[in-house]
């Protein structure tokens, strides 16, 4: 196919005219794809156990004030207990981070509709049921007017990644399963894969009620309207890819060295951009995710970290290393899906059109591993 | 079962350390599988066994005369150290509030660290940290606290470092340590010289000696001074205050602690050389300016600070320079009441302000605003914590200050003044910090602001309420005097300093007719206090010049003279070219023909002897 | 008893020279490693025998030699050179240890270590000034060999300057001995005979000022130590693990053992200048660490500063300080050793040592966290910290000259600080930071390349702790030097009970 539009000057070009042509960020290559394939299947098993863990606590921990088991999943036994103190399990605290990422970094119909005033009265009636007969927090409830309200809306958050995390999970293991079958031979493959369950999946509502007193009660009704793909998938993207928080491990929080940009659409730490290298010390959150992924790796990944010369000593590394490159994969799934036209089209001015809008996403992409993937 | 509580005292520290040592397997990363949360739970539960223990052993020595508990550690020819114990109300109960805020501490980390994969080293150094600390508080040998006093700094090192791979956190902890040392350094020429004169190390034979010596003036206020300087460096006292501002690049559960306790180990140590400064007018009279200038400077500076845990920190400073005055001033149990009260009131501040970071992302003052009504325990902590810092409301630091200045009145009026002064300083900086931070309208970064979890809420919560609990627990054990006995003239002016700084810091602040950040005073001055009265060039343009130059110097005059004389004659190298030709090439048969060459060579040597002494 | 320290190791070597061409490193390291182990055991069953309360030689062994030169074979031990003669056997067996098996040249390279070892503990276990001599020599041509075969880039020279300088070391020292016999009328070079001379006291300042120049070159003390950050640098790790732990010790033993034992008047004389020029030593050295960006000659620098306390207290010459520089001498020789092993690990790993060029080797996964923390407390220890030895010794270094020198005990103190400096500069610049892309793929660090630091760093927190069981075994000696009245309570066991007896009886002949 030869383009009509001239080629572009962009630093990321190369990139540019590989997406165009219908190709990835990341370039294609036997063990590219081996360990996408790989980690995208123990990640599968990781965001199952955090999206099963995030509607278990947004379901059936509502306001609990001190969730002790919050971390159980309802099966509190002996031997679970200790296992949970011996730390042998999966580490949740990394899905709440991402959680709090997206709620924090906000932006979105999502957020806007936990500011409307349908959702305040909604949160009202729910309290009312809730707080009957407990003067202590009745009345700290209003001394705080928002203290509870804040914490309905984090629960809000804590369902929808809670429902995202469900169908991408689904989506990884499916992936790995079609691997196995022989039916997924390229990084391409695999991005047509993903584009393919996020349009599957791009209109399923997001809606999040809680049972209080025996009665269930809705938090965010079908009816406000909130979808997969542009309410908990773009904007997840852009909280956890792109923006992240500045870790303990690796950036100052002093108020005078201002490391940290004022602004959050400034922020760049999220994991297209997280330097895999400090992985495992101090201070950097996630640690916490490869952790939890070393433990599901297929054997045919394992066989290639242990090439390495430092052995098992730095799986946590290398699996950052493979999940950012299946993370650029997602990117790519996302960025074709939201394309303005098909990336194939044949028209100049949709060519222009699409240019312009590759170029804004690979703008972002010139401080991130990118360069350093290809 | 009274006495084996006493003669049980010293397992106190060990709690720690032992919790610190059984984190190793997850710290050097023997166990790689499973996570480090075990040594977290491990060192808590060892801080809980150590609280209690504290507590029974506080509750047999209550009505007890202080006992001494002394353990032989090192007898060497005309020189005998003691591990020596005191175990006093006092003591014990110094022991006790450090444990109980370690306690706090580690458990509010078990939410602040909770995404953290380094927390068994974490929680390994905070073991050692409570370990040192309670330590200190029963020790009665200068020479165990001056060790202790050490492994603080190692310990201050590794805990501000523990962000290692954090550019300002390298150079954070270098400082923290060596500006920490110099003052050691000081302190061990102190107790050095001390165990030469005294003989005994003891705190109480150094009291009973100080009372009967006579010492020419000249070393008594060089001994004073270099005792002081331990003390001063450890409380973040000027010229040695630096460091307590970059350590706050360290975790916060460990800032709980540093701010609370680990300063005021440095004035506890104080308190016990007291009788040996008393020898020396000079040094107590150094005490007291630096006390002073601390008190009001850092006061100034606190409010010049944009970064929270900045902007609180430097109180720190200048409530232990009013803790140096009191004990400049000979009055020691004021200067425990008031670490005491500071103690519990500044690690309440820290808690909140932990969570306000964790949950905001940002330390900036100008980037927060309305937490309040999202935020309870923090705010009620920063709260209660704020007013028991002040002398305004009846809470712990009022009656403090209330009884410092009633014992000063009489004495040394001007030692009011200061007191006044930092008393209104500080409540101006605390309301401008809780209006910055809780009032107003949420900011971008406040937006979204939910209330902490449990394990971060539940020790702010039990602090905050035993903030309250204070006055209580002081009227309760007779330490505080009676409304009758106050001055009202004093009781009125410290009133009036905290009604004033409040009222003001309330007023700029709120009034949103007032641009923000306020002009009170003139950029060259804020700067100046912004950047610690430029603090750190005074340090650039002596103490590390001088080093700095003396190892250039050194080093120079090491590589061309010494090394060059030895060169220039040119033997070395004439050798070396000659040499290498046979040592090099060869095989083992030559190496060893050359090692039993050298070896007849000597027998010739020692033929040339038999040769000389045959005649 | 005593000559199985010199002559098992001595054997050994000689058997791995023996074993064939082929034989390969991992082999010899092995046989090294049992000899080392044996002879360590043996010291520790030695130690275990030892009567605390008898200050003088014990498990002695007398056996003629070379009459007519006063050359005897005579042996003895006492709490001046029991813990060095352990921490050599410890160190050795830890060098040994940490030798790269794939070393080339191996028979040569671990035959030159026992030999090594076994001169330097005859040297301590000498009793006899030419046989002291003999082995002080012997124990140059080993080391020598070691740092220019297996040294680094600039390994002939070095080598040759350790030579040259400790040659003339033992030239004046040989000359203060002779001398020493010659003018004192006595024909034999035993140690106890020479005790009891009374030379006049110029004659007496004369002959220590020449043992003083010659032990101080290998101590060594300011200006004499150039030799030492060259040696240092280019030396294998093992051999500088020695070399810092043990031999410098020879000096300092020799000083106290030949020095002050032999001329206590002269020692009293220049026992001021001594303690000045032992702050010189530690102020000068500190400084010159600081201005260094090489590891090991910031370590081997501040060996040059450290080895000033043991000087200073041995100065001041009071039983408590004479136990403090002994002290010193044991935890010097282990920090320093840990130091070096560490060092050691980091270059074997970075292939640099270049404090510029590294950065960030704390990190868990890529670099050397548990190297760092080894490091660490090795500088910590060095610098004085409480709860590892090197704080106890400094301490009752301090806290005993400061009752003779209080001005040059003060000024070496500054030492302390000054170590605090370079060591944390070292540490932050080479652990602390983000590891750079260029030392992304160091290779693996594996258990054993950390066991010998780590046996090394228990010992030092445990003699920290528990500094009791390092004193005493030099309490009685140190207490009877201080007062001057060492006395020779030796026991002489007969020949025929000792084990040279059985192996070489050959040697009765000559």
């Amino acid at each position: 196919m030869v383009l009509a539009t001239p080629p572009s000057t962009h630093p990321l070009a190369e990139i540019l005219t590989r997406l165009e042509q219908g190709g990835a960020l990341l370039p294609e290559s036997p063990d590219n794809l081996l360990e996408v394939v790989g980690i995208l299947k123990s990640y599968g098993h990781v965001l199952d156990a955090y999206q099963r863990n995030l509607n278990y606590i947004a379901e059936h921990q509502f306001l609990v004030l001190f969730p002790f088991f919050k971390y159980f999943n309802g099966e509190v036994t002996l031997q679970k207990l200790l296992k949970h103190w011996w730390h042998d399990r999966i580490n949740y605290e990394f899905a709440e981070y991402c959680m709090k990422a997206m709620f924090w970094h906000g932006g979105t119909a999502l957020d806007n509709y936990l500011d409307s005033p349908e959702f305040q009265q909604r949160v009202e009636k729910i309290l009312q049921v809730k707080l009957r007969g407990n003067v202590i927090m009745g009345s700290l409830n209003r001394l705080f007017p928002e203290f509870l309200p804040e914490q309905v809306r984090l629960l809000s958050y804590y369902s929808a990644l809670g429902q995202f995390w469900d169908v991408m999970s689904r989506m990884f293991l499916v992936l790995s399963d079609r691997y196995d079958h022989g039916e997924i031979n390229s990084i391409k493959d695999v991005v047509d894969h993903i584009r393919e369950g996020l349009v599957t999946a791009a209109a399923q509502p997001i809606t999040y009620a809680v049972m209080v007193a025996d009665q269930r009660y809705e938090i965010i009704p079908k009816s406000a309207g909130l979808q997969f793909l542009m309410d908990t998938a773009v904007p997840y993207v852009e909280a956890v890819f792109f923006r992240s928080f500045p870790f303990f491990g690796t950036v100052s929080y002093n108020a005078q060295a201002h490391q940290i940009s004022a602004e959050q659409a400034d922020f760049n730490y999220g994991v297209l951009y997280a330097d895999p290298l400090p992985v495992g010390g101090a201070g950097i959150p996630p640690t916490l995710l490869m952790q939890d992924m070393l433990h599901y790796l297929p054997d045919y990944l394992q066989e290639i970290y242990l090439r390495g010369s430092r052995r098992q000593d730095d799986f946590r590394v290398k699996i950052c290393l493979s999940f950012q490159k299946s993370m650029f994969c997602v990117t790519t799934a996302a960025i074709q899906g939201l394309a303005p036209y098909p990336l194939d089209t044949a028209d100049p001015t949709q060519q222009q059109t699409n240019r312009r809008y590759l170029e804004q996403w690979l703008d972002r992409m010139v401080n991130s591993r990118l360069p350093s993937l290809n | 079962m009274n006495q084996l509580l006493y003669q049980t005292s010293w397992w106190v520290p060990l709690y720690g350390l032992v919790g610190a040592i059984l984190t190793l397997p997850w710290s050097v990363g023997l166990v790689k599988r499973t996570g480090p949360r075990p040594a977290a739970y491990i060192n808590i539960l060892m801080t809980v066994l150590a609280l209690i223990h504290t507590a029974l052993v506080l509750w047999a020595v209550w009505d007890a005369p202080p006992d001494r508990l002394l353990i032989p550690w090192l007898s060497l020819p005309g020189f005998e150290l003691w591990i020596t114990f005191l175990t006093s109300r006092i003591s014990v109960g110094a022991a006790f509030v450090i444990t109980l805020l370690s306690l706090m501490a580690q458990v509010f980390a078990l939410g602040y660290m909770e995404k953290d994969w380094a927390l068994a080293r974490f929680y390994g150094l905070m073991g050692f940290f409570e370990s040192a600390m309670t330590g200190l508080a029963l020790s009665d040998s200068l020479f165990l606290s001056y060790a202790l006093l050490e492994m603080l700094t190692l310990s201050t090192y590794l805990l501000v470092g523990f962000w290692y791979a954090q550019p300002l956190v390298v150079g954070a902890a270098r400082d923290a340590f060596l500006t920490k040392r110099v003052g050691d350094l000081l302190l061990l020429m102190g107790v050095v010289t001390l165990s030469n004169l005294a003989g005994s190390l003891d705190f109480t034979h150094l009291a009973l000696w100080a009372e009967q010596v006579e010492l020419s003036p000249l070393t008594a206020n060089l001994l004073g001074i270099a005792l002081l300087a331990g003390p001063t460096g450890k409380c973040a006292q000027f010229p040695l205050n630096l460091w307590l501002d970059e350590a706050m690049e360290g975790p916060n559960p460990a800032s709980i602690l540093r701010n609370s306790v680990v300063v005021a180990c440095g004035a506890y140590v104080l308190i016990r050389l007291q009788p040996v400064l008393a020898l020396s007018p000079l040094a107590l009279e150094i005490l007291l300016i630096l006390g002073a200038l601390t008190a009001v400077g850092s006061s100034l500076v606190a409010i010049a600070q944009i970064d929270i845990k900045r902007a609180l920190c430097h109180s720190t400073s200048a409530y232990l320079g009013l803790v140096f005055l009191a004990v400049g001033t000979q009055q020691d149990e004021l200067a425990l009441m008031l670490l005491l009260t500071h103690g519990i009131a500044k690690a309440l501040l820290f808690m909140s302000l932990g969570s306000v970071i964790l949950t905001a992302s940002t330390q900036d003052l100008t980037e927060l605003g309305g937490l309040g009504s999202r935020m309870p325990a923090t705010t009620l902590a920063y709260a209660v914590g704020a007013v028991s810092m002040l002398g305004l409301l009846p809470l712990g630091c009022f009656w403090a200050m209330l009884a410092w200045a009633e014992t000063v009145w009489t004495t040394t009026p001007w030692l009011v003044g200061i007191l006044l002064v930092v008393n209104g300083l500080t409540a101006f900086n605390l309301v401008r910090v809780f209006v910055l931070v809780f009032g107003g309208q949420p900011q971008p970064k406040t937006r979204r602001a939910p209330e902490v979890g449990w394990l971060m809420a539940v020790p702010m919560v039990s602090l905050t309420i035993i903030a309250l609990l204070l006055p209580l627990l002081l009227r309760q054990w007779q330490i505080l005097p009676t409304w009758a006995q106050f001055n009202p003239t004093v009781l009125l002016l410290l009133l009036g300093a905290g009604g004033l700084g409040a009222g003001l810091g309330g007023w700029i602040y709120l009034s949103p007719g007032i641009s923000k950040p306020v002009d009170l005073v003139w950029p060259s001055v804020r700067e100046g206090l912004a950047y610690d009265f430029r603090i750190e060039q005074l340090y650039q343009i002596t103490v590390v010049q001088g080093v700095v130059q003396g190892a250039r110097l050194t080093a120079w005059f090491d590589r061309y003279v010494v090394d060059g004389l030895v060169n220039f004659v040119g033997v070395v190298s004439i050798f070396s070219g000659e040499s290498l030709k046979y040592t090099v090439s060869g095989q083992s048969r030559n190496y060893l023909l050359t090692l039993f060459l050298a070896l007849f060579l000597a027998l010739t040597v020692i033929g040339w002897g038999y040769w000389g002494s045959g005649f | 008893m005593l000559s199985v320290l010199i002559w098992a190791p001595a054997l050994g070597a000689l058997l791995i020279t023996c074993l064939p061409q082929a034989t390969s490193g991992v082999r010899a390291r092995q046989i090294s490693l049992v000899i080392a182990s044996l002879v360590l055991l043996w010291s520790i069953y030695l130690a275990g025998q030892f009567d605390l309360s008898n200050p003088g030689m014990q498990f002695a062994e007398a056996l003629p030699w070379i009459e007519n030169l006063g050359l005897s074979y005579r042996l003895g031990i006492d709490g001046l050179s029991m813990p060095l003669v352990l921490v050599n056997s410890l160190l050795v067996w830890i060098a040994l240890f940490s030798s790269d098996p794939q070393i080339s040249r191996p028979r040569l390279y671990y035959a030159l270590m026992l030999i090594l070892g076994s001169a330097v503990a005859a040297a301590f276990l000498a009793e006899n000034l030419l046989l002291f001599f003999i082995f002080y020599e012997v124990e140059l041509i080993p080391l020598y060999l070691i740092i220019a075969i297996w040294g680094g880039a600039r390994r002939g020279y070095a080598a040759t300057k350790f030579l040259i300088y400790t040659a003339f070391s033992g030239v004046l020292i040989l000359a203060a001995f002779f001398g020493l016999s010659v003018l004192s009328g006595t024909s034999s070079f035993d140690y106890d005979l020479l005790q009891q001379q009374t030379l006049p006291l110029t004659v007496q300042l004369v002959l220590l000022i020449t043992l003083l120049i010659g032990f101080g070159i290998k101590i060594p003390i300011v200006p004499l130590h150039t030799w030492l950050p060259d040696a240092h640098v280019e030396a294998p790790t093992p051999a500088s693990v020695l070399l810092a732990g043990v031999l410098l010790k020879l000096g300092t033993y020799g000083l106290l053992r030949f020095g002050l034992g032999l001329f206590p008047e002269a020692w009293r004389v220049i026992a001021p200048g001594l303690a000045v020029l032992a702050a010189i030593s530690v102020l000068y050295g500190s400084f010159a660490a600081i201005a260094q960006t090489d590891m090991k000659k910031i370590v081997a620098y501040s060996s040059v500063g450290h080895m000033g306390y043991i000087l200073l207290a041995a100065a001041a010459a009071t039983p408590l300080s004479l136990l403090g520089a002994i002290i010193q001498m044991v935890s010097h020789g282990l920090i320093s050793a840990l130091l070096f092993l560490a060092v050691g690990v980091v270059y074997a790993k970075t292939g640099t040592r270049d404090i510029n060029q590294l950065r960030g080797l704390l990190s868990p996964e890529r670099g050397l966290p548990v190297i760092g923390s080894l490091m660490i407390v090795g500088a910590m220890a060095s610098a004085g910290i409480p709860g590892m030895m090197g704080f106890i010794a400094e301490f009752i270094v301090y806290r005993s000259s400061f009752e003779v020198f209080p001005v040059q005990t003060l000024l070496s103190m500054v030492g302390t600080g000054l170590t605090a400096v370079y060591f944390l500069i070292m540490i932050n610049k080479t652990f602390f930071g983000r590891l750079p892309e260029t030392l992304a793929n160091l290779p693996r660090v594996r258990w054993q390349d950390r066991l010998p630091g780590v046996i090394v760093t228990l010992l030092i927190i445990w003699l920290g702790i528990q500094p009791n069981w390092m004193t005493r075994w030099s309490e009685a000696t140190a207490t009877a030097m201080g007062q001057g009245r060492m006395q020779h309570y030796s026991t002489v066991q007969p020949l025929s009970e000792t084990v040279l007896s059985k192996i070489a009886p050959a040697s009765q002949g000559s």
